[in-house]
């Protein structure tokens, strides 16, 4: 699960994470251990998967039909890479709909605080 | 560098997904800790502290075996794949189920267990529950066969009414065998025994002759002189009406025999040897049972209360009223001693066992004390009368119909208990087949684990049931433990009735109790006592959890 320290909403938290991996294999294909560092990398250490949830979460979505894994070579040697469906693909864009709608509304509301 | 596929399947164990998806899934996490530990490795940090920030990464193997399993099959893992605390592979459970069962080692418990009543049966009514016909017939056979008189007496005495015959085949062979046995005559003299050309008169005769001075059978004997002919005529009269006691009083078949039982000098419904005999036989058959024994004095016949108080209505209202109008004061205090003499031998008969009996006696006794005292007044006997003031003051004092009925049931801590094993020992049954139908789903899925999902998922639930019956187990045993007695440490059915009644009385009055009862008034110190129990396993169990998983998986 992702670590969001001001957020312990378990929901949120785990809609978050469906949504990141999303967001990651929009553009391209990725493994496991790479989405996994870039998570951390983007989010500046922020945002950290339990990597013990990453791979159960991955199989989950593999499983709605939201990605698909497929074994490819990479680096000398095999690796599972994750790419997004047909479906994965309109999930995406419906969360991430819900996500700026939400993260704007809270935008709002913070800034009002400071205007 | 480590084997990292080797140390996944270890640590991973038994992952029952397809071969070749969990070979996929192995590989991968494999990768995680490889590229993990070669990244530490690169930066610089030495070789054994990458490998511990590596396996770092999979804290708990068993919680993401579980989670990878769901993930990828869309279910719980099978049953007996799961290492929970109560899951059917770890000690726990096992443990719950087998103490749940060495319960049944504890005479006590075992007694809880039987002396529950069934809802829809009257649990007060002896008979068929305690004793099926085929109970008794075994018991006959091995009476005829042993040549053992107490056994046929038993026989004799518990045979369903309509049943009477056997009854009196028992008796007879009894008494033949026993003649001391012949007090259970009484039981088969009743004049309401139904099977075709039946005649109480010889039994009557037969305890007459055995044991003369007892009103008893006298009483006995005025009911079946009358019983064939006033059988239609009962049901015209209001028992309490002049008209009856005039009829009757006009029948000499039923007048001489209620004047002798009156004059005899004791009365003897022979409760005591009732209850040597029940006890003793219960205990040759093993059946530790209170419930039953309470049950059988409860259902003992007692001498015809009606005609003893129409017979002393007569005395009093009839006779003595008669001769006091004629002016014979000494012929109507006579009568009306005769009453309050009898009273007196039904209360000592009675030995507060029989509480109607006990309010019949004081009652009579009431009456004749008011009737004699305007009579010693008026012929100036003051000391005489001074006597029966006091007599009556105790009497009124001491009317059973006064108290509640039977006095004992207001005791809150016996009624907490009877409530606290009938409800337990609901919660017993029904866990016990819960736990009974979980076993044979755990034996179906370790036969075949793919059997069905569903199953899988309902043995996973039910995995709950053995810590639960162990729970309501130790319930009901502490609820029933204080009234756990053996039957052979009673003395008298009166010692049995004042210990073992009110409790197993207030029992069975519970299964008529309305919800509000239950739930508002009655249940509540059982239902805290309930809630403080549970609170307790609930903290026990969180600890055992804790131990058995040390780690915790807080987000990083």
């Amino acid at each position: 699960m992702p670590y969001m320290a001001p957020t312990p909403d378990t929901e949120l938290k785990k809609g978050n994470a469906e949504l990141l991996i999303l967001a990651l294999l929009e553009d391209k294909a990725r493994h496991g251990y790479e989405i996994g560092k870039l998570i951390a990398e983007r989010s500046e250490g922020v945002l950290r998967f339990h990597i013990a949830s990453l791979y159960p979460l991955l199989y989950r979505l593999e499983r709605r039909g939201w990605l698909k894994g497929e074994w490819e070579p990479a680096g000398g040697r095999r690796r599972r890479f994750y790419r997004l469906t047909h479906t994965g693909r309109k999930i995406l864009g419906e969360q991430r709909t819900r996500w700026r709608a939400f993260s704007g509304a809270v935008d709002r509301i913070v800034e009002v605080r400071h205007a | 560098m480590p084997d990292w596929k080797k140390i996944v399947r270890e640590e991973l164990g038994s992952l029952p997904l397809s071969n070749g998806r969990k070979d996929e899934v192995v590989e991968e996490l494999a990768q995680q800790l490889e590229s993990a530990y070669e990244e530490a490795v690169a930066q610089g940090i030495n070789e054994q502290e990458a490998l511990r920030r590596s396996l770092e990464q999979f804290k708990d193997w068993e919680k993401l075996r579980g989670e990878l399993f769901h993930s990828v099959e869309g279910t719980r893992l099978p049953v007996w794949e799961q290492k929970g605390l109560f899951s059917p592979r770890r000690w726990p459970v096992w443990a719950a189920l087998g103490l749940a069962l060495l319960f049944l080692a504890a005479p006590a418990f075992r007694q809880a267990l039987a002396i529950l009543p069934v809802p829809g049966s009257d649990p007060t009514a002896s008979g068929p529950r305690i004793f099926s016909d085929r109970a008794l017939r075994r018991l006959e056979l091995s009476g005829d066969k042993q040549r053992y008189a107490r056994a046929l007496a038993f026989v004799a005495l518990h045979s369903p009414k309509e049943d009477d015959l056997r009854a009196v085949n028992a008796a007879e062979k009894a008494i033949a065998l026993d003649p001391q046995l012949t007090w259970i005559a009484a039981k088969v003299s009743h004049a309401t025994y139904l099977y075709p050309g039946y005649d109480p008169h010889p039994w009557v005769e037969r305890l007459k002759a055995w044991d003369p001075e007892n009103a008893y059978p006298y009483i006995l004997e005025a009911d079946a002189n009358i019983h064939s002919a006033w059988e239609s005529r009962w049901a015209k009269y209001n028992a309490a009406t002049p008209d009856l006691r005039q009829a009757l009083a006009a029948e000499p078949g039923w007048r001489e025999p209620m004047e002798k039982a009156f004059a005899a000098p004791r009365i003897d419904a022979y409760n005591t040897q009732t209850f040597a005999l029940d006890r003793q036989v219960l205990q040759e058959q093993g059946l530790d049972r209170p419930d039953i024994l309470i049950v059988n004095t409860w259902a003992q016949p007692i001498p015809d209360l009606t005609a003893m108080k129409m017979y002393a209505q007569i005395l009093l209202r009839d006779v003595g009223a008669s001769a006091e109008k004629a002016g014979h004061p000494e012929d109507a205090l006579a009568a009306y001693r005769s009453v309050a003499q009898f009273g007196e031998r039904l209360q000592v008969a009675s030995a507060s066992v029989v509480f109607m009996q006990d309010i019949l006696a004081n009652r009579l006794q009431q009456e004749a004390c008011e009737k004699m005292l305007p009579v010693l007044r008026r012929q100036g006997r003051t000391q005489e009368a001074s006597v029966v003031e006091g007599t009556l003051a105790g009497l009124v004092q001491a009317d059973p119909a006064k108290k509640s009925w039977p006095s004992f049931s207001g005791e809150a801590s016996r009624k907490r208990s009877a409530r606290i094993v009938l409800f337990s020992g609901a919660f017993v049954m029904l866990l016990a087949l819960v736990t009974a139908a979980w076993v044979i789903f755990l034996i179906a899925l370790k036969w075949k684990p793919d059997l069905s999902r569903a199953l899988n998922r309902l043995a996973s639930a039910l995995c709950v049931a053995p810590p639960l019956l162990l729970l309501a187990c130790a319930v009901l045993f502490l609820g029933y433990y204080p009234y756990a007695l053996p039957i052979a440490q009673y003395t008298s059915a009166q010692d049995l009735r004042q210990s073992f009644g009110p409790f197993i009385m207030n029992a069975y009055w519970s299964l008529d109790l309305q919800f509000s009862d239950v739930w508002l008034v009655r249940m509540f110190w059982p239902s805290v006592w309930g809630a403080v129990l549970a609170l307790a396993a609930a903290v026990l169990l969180w600890l055992l959890a804790r131990r058995q998983r040390p780690d915790d998986t807080r987000p990083a």
